[in-house]
């Protein structure tokens, strides 16, 4: 805790001589935007370096030898830790609380919007937490699968001790609280109110809140893009002897496919923010109607945040594939095609952008491109559904609880894909776009599935990260309870939508009052199951059963160390002689370690019994 | 092997007629009040056709998975060494680009072309969007505040215009939406097909639908179609009156 003191002092003081600097030097007022991005940026500065920044970096600018926390326990949590095993935990704890926070901020929306009229808030506040809201869930779905199990996971996967760049990785991390200070501070400056998508030009003419939204997501884009980076590199050069790209494990595959689109197009959203920006404070006028162009922003915005679509839901389909064979006991049904979808779906996913713009006014030649692109991916898409489906067929289906999540991950994405359809297609989009039904439908895609593999991933790798079981009872109650709470709470919002009621809106006509009461119900409902798993997660963690090193008996590295792994993972370089889903094969083996012959022997026994 | 076709099979089939029934007989589509309503509608129909099979094929895995392939003594053994099946992979593929390419044509191109396709019109009624209101202005000049009155049985062209920030014109009875972005003048054609007003469907409303500020939720203007008679009449007492 002392360096996150120090980070904190640092950071107030930043922050405070931004401030001054810019009331001295220009003579505004403290709360004037310019003093805002001035202390934000020197305060983050600060934060770096007194979290730990020094003593990694600093030192070594001045020709000493750097140093990072060497701690053990749970000090090392609070400490620049170099560890990808901490980072990963990092990641996952900062991130779920997030989602907490998030959830209670829709708690609020759903109370609103079970009758019309204005009740518990105003409909300015109302675009407030909606604008919230969806940002915070963005970067959970964004950021959740792929930093804490990417971080914890792939670098075990692949045979290596840790990432490629771990200064930089826990650098990556550190980022990131000041991404949610910057983003839950901004109600002090009149909050943002111009939606997670912040369109402008009223992102340009609203309150100062939105000027911290853009520092914040800019510094989030840096999150993701240096985490990407440190992904790519770590696959491409850290392979164990015998990892050749055909063994590589499917969340690895998955992982590096987020990674290789996150580093390519995570700028984007950065730019439009900083046109933004300078819109506002430098006099710029990039948005402006009688200089600039109205759809520009729509465009560079849509160029990341298409993307960013499957760069939340690619590292579902790892965990969700991964999770699939080893519950079913099977190979991963057609390894190669899954590869090749994934590959072609980052591909696909940076030419189809404007399937967001059908009703922009864009330039009608355009409808027939982007809809002919948006329909194609449904065809690598197709190729994970073969593959989940091939895989079941004929398994011996083990339903432990990550599997029953798993389920319901299937289920939600499937109808979040078809309803995709009916926005792909122009016709029906013109009617359905920016209404209830594009709500529901991408909550299915997202929550349905980014949330649900972030759930499913956090059971199946439990026991691995902690040692220690989770109570399955309780698991599967929440795994069934979440899946029906949440159907309860999107299905009615699809007919919603398709029957007039348009989206971030705090009041509405009377007529979708039935279909809103039932889902503000519903929502409530799905909201308290997350007691249930948070509770089970936290008193499992301390109380729960040794799980031992294997419990699924499954046959990725991951699973053929100790549970939690040793400091470098390790005690000697795994060699990878076989293909990691060889399921039913008599005597395979994916990985043996040369110095303990007799360990690899057990696992074997293990694995194949 | 083979003995799992014949369940999912049926699963497959009974789940795709059921839904198909649904389909059929449950709409959830709200009253129609344009030809373009008529197109959106026709096509959403398509789709949830088309969507049934394969979702019904999803959902009959799922159901076998539990009835049929689950490790019921708990015999923790592994399950058949099948990696894959070259003959299946190309068919599914050839399968699902073939259903994509149908459904680019249809609804996609064909809806497309009868929405936005020949650009003529009978009458053109200018909409200005502001924060947080719609002003309409027709083709002799007059202008209204309080409602937007429209012809049924002609075609009309609807320039939409912002003086602020971004705004969305959207009738969710003609099921037409078009963006008021500022700097540009946005169009949208719709044919009316019967009259009536918002007291009959409170749907038969602009509303604007893309979020513009505090007033967003609340920025609507009621509808109503007339005949055309009654509509150029309205327009001349408009521009009298004003
Ligand atoms: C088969 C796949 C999919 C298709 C064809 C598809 C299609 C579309 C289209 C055309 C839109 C624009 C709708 C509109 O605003 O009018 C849309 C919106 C959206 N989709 Fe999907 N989608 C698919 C999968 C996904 C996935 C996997 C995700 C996320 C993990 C996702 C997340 C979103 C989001 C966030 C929006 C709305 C963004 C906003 O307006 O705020 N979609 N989708
Ligand atoms: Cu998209
Ligand atoms: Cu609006």
């Amino acid at each position: 805790m002392k360096y996150v003191a120090r980070g904190l002092v640092l950071a107030v003081t930043g922050y405070l001589s931004g401030v001054a600097l810019t009331v001295i030097i220009n003579g505004n007022g403290a709360t004037d935007e310019l003093a805002v991005i001035a202390g934000y940026v020197l305060a983050l500065i600060g934060w770096l370096a007194g979290v730990g920044g020094i003593e990694a970096f600093g030192r070594q600018w001045i020709g000493k030898t750097p140093k990072v926390s060497e701690s053990q326990g749970w000090k090392r949590y609070f400490e620049f830790s170099i560890d990808h095993k901490v980072i990963g935990i990092q990641y996952g704890v900062t991130l779920i609380s997030v989602l907490l926070i998030g959830g209670l901020s829709a708690m609020i929306m759903r109370i609103e919007l079970a009758s019309p009229g204005m009740g518990v808030v105003d409909l300015d506040d109302f675009n407030k937490i909606v604008s919230m809201h969806g940002i915070l869930m963005v970067a959970v779905a964004v950021a959740g699968v792929i930093g804490a199990f990417g971080n914890y996971v792939i670098p075990i996967q692949i045979g290596a001790a840790d990432m490629a760049f771990p200064r930089l990785n826990a650098l990556a991390y550190w980022l990131l609280p000041p991404v949610a200070v910057g983003l839950l501070g901004a109600p002090f400056l009149g909050a943002f109110n111009a939606g997670w998508t912040s369109y402008a030009p009223l992102s340009v003419t609203n309150d100062s809140g939105q000027i911290l939204f853009n520092l914040a997501i800019i510094t989030f884009g840096l999150v993701s893009i240096l985490g990407a980076l440190n992904i790519l590199v770590t696959v491409i050069t850290m392979r164990a002897p015998g990892m050749t790209w055909g063994r590589l494990p499917i969340f690895t595959w998955a992982g590096f496919a987020t990674s290789l689109l996150a580093f390519t197009v995570t700028q984007f959203f950065a730019a439009a923010l900083v046109l933004v920006t300078m819109d506002r404070v430098a006099g710029t006028a990039f948005f402006s109607p009688d200089v600039g162009t109205g759809l520009l922003y729509e465009h560079i915005f849509w160029f990341y945040s298409h993307p960013a679509v499957y760069i939340m839901v690619l590292p579902g389909f790892g965990v969700i594939l991964e999770l699939v064979t080893t519950f079913a006991r099977k190979p991963l049904f057609a390894y190669k095609a899954v590869v090749a979808a994934l590959l072609s779906i980052v591909g696909l996913s940076v030419v189809v952008w404007a399937h967001h713009m059908f009703t922009s006014g864009m330039a009608d030649f355009l409808h027939g491109p982007f809809m002919i692109l948006t329909e194609a991916i449904s065809i690598p898409t197709g190729i994970i559904f073969l593959s989940i489906i091939g895989t079941l067929w004929q398994g011996r289906l083990w339903f432990r609880t990550p599997l029953i999540v798993a389920f319901g991950w299937l289920f939600n994405f499937l109808i979040g894909g078809i309803t995709g359809i009916f926005l792909a297609d122009v016709a029906t989009d013109i009617h359905l776009h920016d209404t209830y039904f594009v709500v529901a439908h991408f909550h299915y895609t997202i929550v349905g599935g980014a949330i649900f593999a972030l759930l499913a991933a956090t059971f199946y790798w439990f026991p691995k990260i902690t040692g220690r079981m989770y109570n399955e009872t309780a698991g599967r109650i929440f795994g069934i309870w979440v899946t029906l709470a949440f159907n309860a709470t999107f299905i009615p919002l699809f007919w919603a939508g398709m029957n007039g009621m348009n989206r971030r809106v705090g009041d509405y006509p009377a007529a979708f009052e039935g279909a809103n009461k039932f889902a503000s119900v519903s929502a409530l409902i799905l909201g308290a199951s997350f007691l249930l798993f948070v509770g089970n997660l936290l008193y499992s963690a301390i109380r729960g059963p040794k799980a031992g090193p294997n419990p699924w008996n499954a046959r990725t590295l991951e699973w053929l160390v100790e549970s939690p792994p040793s400091q470098h993972n390790f005690h000697s370089q795994p060699r990878i002689v076989g293909h990691p889903y060889d399921y039913g094969v008599e005597g395979s083996i994916h990985a043996h370690f040369p110095d303990e012959e007799p360990h690899a022997e057990e696992q074997r026994e293990e694995v194949t019994v | 092997m083979r003995k799992s076709w014949i369940p999912v099979g049926i699963l497959w089939l009974s789940y795709s007629v059921l839904m198909m029934f649904a389909v059929a007989n449950f709409s959830w589509l709200p009253a129609e009040w344009s030809e373009e309503a008529h197109v959106v509608d026709s096509a959403m129909l398509l789709l949830q056709y088309l969507g049934a099979p394969v979702m019904a094929l999803v959902l009959a895995v799922m159901t076998w998975s539990v009835i049929g392939w689950r490790d019921k003594g708990a015999t923790r053994q592994d399950g058949e060494n099948i990696h894959g099946h070259r003959g299946i992979v190309t068919g599914w593929l050839i399968i699902t680009s073939l259903l994509a390419i149908y459904v680019v044509i249809n609804p996609g191109f064909v809806g497309l072309a009868e929405i936005r396709g020949e650009p003529s019109s009978d009458h053109v009624i200018t909409l200005h969007g502001q924060q947080f209101a719609w002003s309409v202005e027709y083709e002799n000049g007059a202008t209204a505040l309080d409602e937007l009155v429209v012809p049924a049985d002609a075609r009309v062209r609807y320039d939409v215009m912002s003086a602020d920030v971004l705004h969305s014109f959207w009738i969710p009875a003609f099921r037409i939406k078009i963006d008021a972005v500022p700097g540009l003048t946005t169009q949208a054609y719709a044919t009316a097909t019967r009259e009536g007003s918002m007291n009959d469907d409170v749907n038969l409303r602009i509303q604007c639908a893309e979020l513009c500020g505090p007033g967003h939720a609340r920025m609507a203007l009621p509808v109503r179609v007339v005949s055309e008679q009654e509509f150029l009449t309205y327009i001349d007492n408009l521009k009298a009156g004003g």
